[in-house]
């Protein structure tokens, strides 16, 4: 019995610790994030990107872009750079339309000016995070 | 031996809580297809949240009537002191989807007064919701005085309702939040079919009346959640249904192209030639005209 005690509490111990590692307020970096939108661009959505500390390798959210409507995608994290959070756009059929991490470098922000209306895949990944957490913005204009 | 079947149970039962891995919204379509012969059916709130977050916001469409030259037309809006009529929880949610829609169309066309009108009606159903906490009247009533907050405007009106999808769904409302969103979209399509019939050569807006296809087969599965569990929803959905027999004759074909990119100050800048065609007669507008008009006045009314 107390061997079972012991192993329990092992993993509770472990679990705790990731749980503390995973803390993540991407709350913070999405407010962060919509300002930072080019002018003339107006605010659609904000989404999290909490990669659990690292135990998610990505995080995906869709929405539907329209044709003759130009979208802007950004990235916030922690410090002046994305953290290596990669935001790659995928359309209906799962094609790569684009992704910004661009010959080695970590892009901030995508603009996407869309000619095919469509369901989107919004897809955040991690390139040596160190954080695995921020925050995103989708703005729109025509 | 005993410690180890511990281990083992305990490990199985923690790799089943979080296998960290999300199913995509076909898996789980399907497995809620599979389950629909049971006596009740299970609603996944993951599914419902990932098909709500695709919607488009009803926003963009009054963005591209005012772009188009097209004026302002505080006719085909909802009445405000409509409110009165409003006390079933179904009534006051679909309608504050449309009146969010309305107030998105003032806000864009700068039309300040109706604009405060449409908030105050708003303000009202939100409350009848217990929801009234996202919608701060006097700062927006204060940046709606002036033309030069517009876009502070925009953001906050769309923040309050983004955050009042999150809250319905995180309080397992999430079919207040279905109706929101079905009745902004609704308005949206309503005022686009009413501004085309008014000038049948705009081939933009019939090829956006086309588009919406994708997002009423979304909707539609949406309401076929909540059929079962509300007689309002069954008629609802009995409606979306009859909607999209109208858009099975509507064909959207994608050309493929290749995209090209570039790096402008920081921001990487897509120049994509992929182009999507819409197939849509004018028999096709007036009959989805029709149908949507059946639906909007049952639900204002």
């Amino acid at each position: 019995m107390r061997k079972f005690l012991y192993v329990i509490g092992f993993f509770a111990a472990t679990l705790l610790i990731n749980d503390a590692q995973a803390q993540c307020n991407a709350d913070t970096f999405t407010d962060a994030c919509i300002p930072k939108l080019s002018s003339g661009f107006n605010f659609l959505k904000s989404y999290k990107i909490d990669g659990a500390g690292g135990s998610k390798t990505k995080v995906e959210y869709s929405y539907v872009f329209t044709k003759g409507t130009q979208y802007m995608i950004n990235i916030c994290a922690t410090g002046d750079n994305t953290d290596g959070i990669v935001v790659s756009l995928f359309d209906s059929k799962r094609n790569q339309v684009a992704t910004s991490k661009v010959e080695g470098q970590f892009i901030s922000a995508i603009a996407y000016p869309c000619n095919a209306t469509g369901i989107y895949y919004i897809t955040y990944t991690f390139d040596n995070s160190t954080q695995f957490c921020g925050g995103s913005a989708l703005g729109f204009k025509r | 031996m005993r410690t180890l079947s511990f281990v083992l149970i305990f490990l199985v039962v923690l790799s089943a809580c979080d296998s960290g891995k999300k199913p995509s919204i076909e898996e789980i379509t399907s497995e809620e297809e599979a389950d629909s012969t049971a006596s009740e059916t299970i609603i996944d709130p993951e599914l419902i949240a990932a098909i709500l977050q695709q919607i488009p916001s009803p926003l963009e469409i009054s963005v591209l009537l005012q772009r188009s030259g097209t004026k302002y037309d505080g006719s085909l809006l909802n009445n405000p002191d409509n409110t009165s009529k409003y006390n079933s929880n179904y009534q006051k949610a679909i309608n504050l989807g449309i009146y969010g829609t309305d107030l998105g169309y003032t806000n864009i066309y700068e039309q300040n007064q109706d604009g405060l009108e449409f908030m105050s009606a708003i303000s009202t159903l939100a409350e009848g919701l217990s929801i009234g906490q996202f919608f701060e009247l006097a700062t927006i009533g204060r940046l709606a005085t002036n033309s030069k907050n517009l876009d502070s405007l925009l953001l906050i009106t769309t923040q309050n309702f983004n955050n009042i999808n999150a809250h319905l769904q995180e309080q397992d409302r999430s079919n207040l939040s279905v109706l929101l969103l079905v009745g902004g979209w609704l308005e949206a399509l309503h005022v686009t079919c009413q501004v085309s019939a008014k000038d049948p050569s705009n081939q933009e807006l019939i090829d956006v009346i086309g588009e919406q296809k994708i997002i009423l087969e979304q909707l539609e599965l949406l309401l076929s959640f909540y059929s079962t569990k509300n007689p309002n929803m069954k008629d609802l959905h009995e409606s979306f249904l009859r909607l999209k027999t109208a858009y099975d004759e509507i064909e959207i074909t994608i050309i493929p192209g290749e995209p090209v990119s570039k790096v402008v100050d920081g921001v990487l800048i897509i120049e994509n030639t992929d182009r999507s065609e819409v197939k849509i007669t004018q028999e096709n507008v007036d009959n989805i005209t029709s149908i949507v008009e059946e639906i909007r006045t049952k639900a204002i009314n």
